[in-house]
């Protein structure tokens, strides 16, 4: 007797197995090292692992002409996936960097080091997922990742609290999702993205509309769009900086990603109910985010509500639902990615520095006592206004042209004023930056030693929130084609 | 076939979906919030199974059974982190965990 072995895509592959041997070899050396050697291999593993997963995803990028299946067709191999994962696992390989001096994980740093690559193998799965099983599983996947990290410093409380509340509302979403997907799945009897759409609403549309809902619900959840953000600010502030910086950067981007992929394929004929669903959340958003910052004094609730309101812009080019409107979805990924990792990068060597958590009073002085430092948390507040010199700057304007094909004046004028909003609440940390210091602010015991680690941290993440800017038609070129395959249906 | 028809499943599937909802929404201690997660997700497991019988398709079997790995992990988690707490003596009530509210 002969079993037929099946045609496995090794090289599609290659990435997750990237990712899969670093987790398992961050696990085996924390189990057989001890002390500092420990800490080293556990970020040594996990930046050999991401370098690797990110040529691969590089290489992939560059040979996938169109799109194929892989694993029975339940993953998609195409340049969306490919562009995805190379944005998270950047993300992944900035935290880790910030990982290297954090100062309450101590012994447990090389746990850490796997769980951050199994956020990052759990994201990269999720956005290549092609049917409802694999969607469920990668978000799953890194969502449960991600609360087991928040509490990776179990000696503060704040830290397990912060998970125990990630874990209760991210599970909340996560039963939505997966009773939406069952609904999907009962009124198609299908579980793959195209042949959900191929299939149509069947004899009964309110099954397909309601798993719709409840689907986008789940989805918002992760997202954290208003209404459905109420958990962002508590984690954020919560969690250790590190992972909120990868949380806030490449939870989004993933999220987004799949909604865009799963919403065209699966649901082309209710494509004028999901645009105007993700068109309102998006005003929540943006509302309650920009009013909700104003005002916060702590810096990372004031980042939490201005990720809130940056889901809303985000929302924006996905509920135009056309091309445009896809391409500028990724091209605003890439330095909002960037901003987020550098913005918490800062805040976490200022917090050791003070070794207390950051209040906009503790910028003070900031861009006198390190140049490079406030520098760069300057351009990252002006590019999250949407300034230049970041890409931000055309990311947004790509967005709103989107907005402009598919005739949505009056959400393009929402999204401008809360832009406006925004200013006060950003300048306000520029202004504590570059405010003469009334007191020295050190802590007793002076400074922490130099951390090259997050130096690098900050300087990459400037790097390409600012080279976006600059390079802005290739990278045009490549996300135009990564969303060339899908059908978009405005 | 004999039996309850899927429309009947799936009415039982709601109930136990709101019933789980509620218990987050409402309950205060974080044991029975996973308890009632845990319900939520079983919920949709059982609409999951009762549509791959009407639409005779073993996909939601599947489903269903990669969703109970799934769940069990999320508790296991959640346990964790509830031991983890009680070690350090933090109150074991959701609506007491307000050391981040500001």
């Amino acid at each position: 007797m002969s079993i037929d072995t099946p045609a496995i895509d090794w090289a599609g592959l290659s990435p997750y197995f990237a990712l899969l041997g670093g987790i398992v070899a961050a696990l085996l050396s924390s189990v057989f090292l001890r002390g500092p050697a420990r800490n080293a291999a556990g970020f040594a593993i996990a930046a050999l692992a991401l370098l690797g997963a990110l040529a691969a995803a590089i290489a992939l990028a560059v040979v996938d002409e169109t799109g194929s299946g892989m694993i029975a067709d339940s993953l998609r191999r195409d340049r969306l996936a490919d562009v995805a994962q190379i944005v998270v696992v950047c993300a992944g390989l900035l935290a880790a960097l910030l990982f290297v001096r954090e100062p309450d994980a101590g012994e447990r740093r090389g746990d850490a080091y796997a769980l951050l690559l199994s956020a990052v193998a759990g994201m990269a799965l999720f956005v290549a997922a092609n049917d409802l099983i694999v969607l469920f599983l990668g978000l799953e996947w890194f969502s449960i990742s991600l609360y087991i990290l928040c509490a990776v410093t179990p000696e503060r409380t704040r830290s397990l609290e912060a998970s125990l509340k990630y874990l209760i509302v991210g599970g909340f979403g996560s039963a939505v999702l997966l009773f939406g997907a069952a609904l999907v799945y009962g009124a198609s009897g299908k579980l793959r993205f195209a042949e959900i759409g191929l299939a149509g609403p069947g004899s009964d549309r309110l099954l397909l509309v309601t798993g719709l809902a409840m689907l986008l619900v789940g989805l918002a959840f992760k997202v954290s769009a208003a209404p459905f953000h109420m958990w962002t600010p508590d984690v954020y502030q919560g969690a250790p900086t590190p992972v909120t910086g990868f949380m806030a950067a490449a939870t989004k981007a993933a999220a987004l990603v799949v909604a865009l992929r799963f919403l065209t394929e699966a649901f082309p004929g209710e494509a004028a109910l999901w645009t105007i669903t993700l068109a309102v959340l998006a005003v929540a958003s943006l509302a309650v985010g920009n009013l909700g910052a104003l005002v916060q004094r702590d810096l990372k609730r004031l980042l939490a509500y201005s990720s809130v309101s940056h889901a809303g812009f985000l929302l924006m080019p996905v509920a135009a639902g056309n091309a445009l409107g896809g391409r500028a979805l990724l091209y605003y990924l890439i330095p909002y990615a960037a901003l987020s990792v550098g913005s918490f990068a800062v805040v976490a060597a200022r917090e050791r520095e003070l070794g207390r958590a950051v209040t906009i009073d503790g910028m003070t002085g900031l861009g006198w006592e390190r140049p490079v430092h406030g520098a760069a948390m300057t351009t990252f507040m002006l590019g999250f206004i949407g300034l230049p010199p970041t890409g931000l700057f055309l990311g947004k304007f790509y967005a709103f042209s989107a907005l402009y094909e598919r005739g949505w004046t009056w959400l393009m004028i929402i999204g401008a004023v809360f832009t406006a909003v925004s200013v006060a609440y950003y300048l306000g940390v520029v202004r504590a930056i570059y405010a003469r210091p009334v007191l020295a602010a050190a802590p007793a015991g002076g400074s922490p030693p130099r951390d090259t680690a997050i130096d690098v941290a900050i300087v990459a993440s400037l790097v390409i929130a600012v080279g976006t800017f600059f390079g802005v038609d290739p990278l045009i070129d490549v996300v135009t084609r990564a969303v060339a395959d899908l059908t978009f249906p405005f | 076939m004999l039996g309850p028809t899927v429309a009947a499943y799936l009415v039982l599937s709601a109930i136990l979906f709101a019933t789980g909802a509620a218990g987050v929404l409402i309950r205060r201690s974080p044991l029975i919030v996973l308890l009632a997660l845990e319900l939520m997700l079983n919920a949709g497991n059982l609409a999951l199974i009762a549509f791959a019988r009407q639409h005779a398709d073993s996909g939601g079997q599947v489903f269903a059974l990669a969703v109970m790995v799934v769940a069990a992990t999320e508790v296991v988690v959640g346990l964790g982190l509830i031991v983890a707490m009680s070690r350090k003596k933090v109150e074991l009530d959701v609506d007491a965990l307000t050391e981040l509210e500001g």
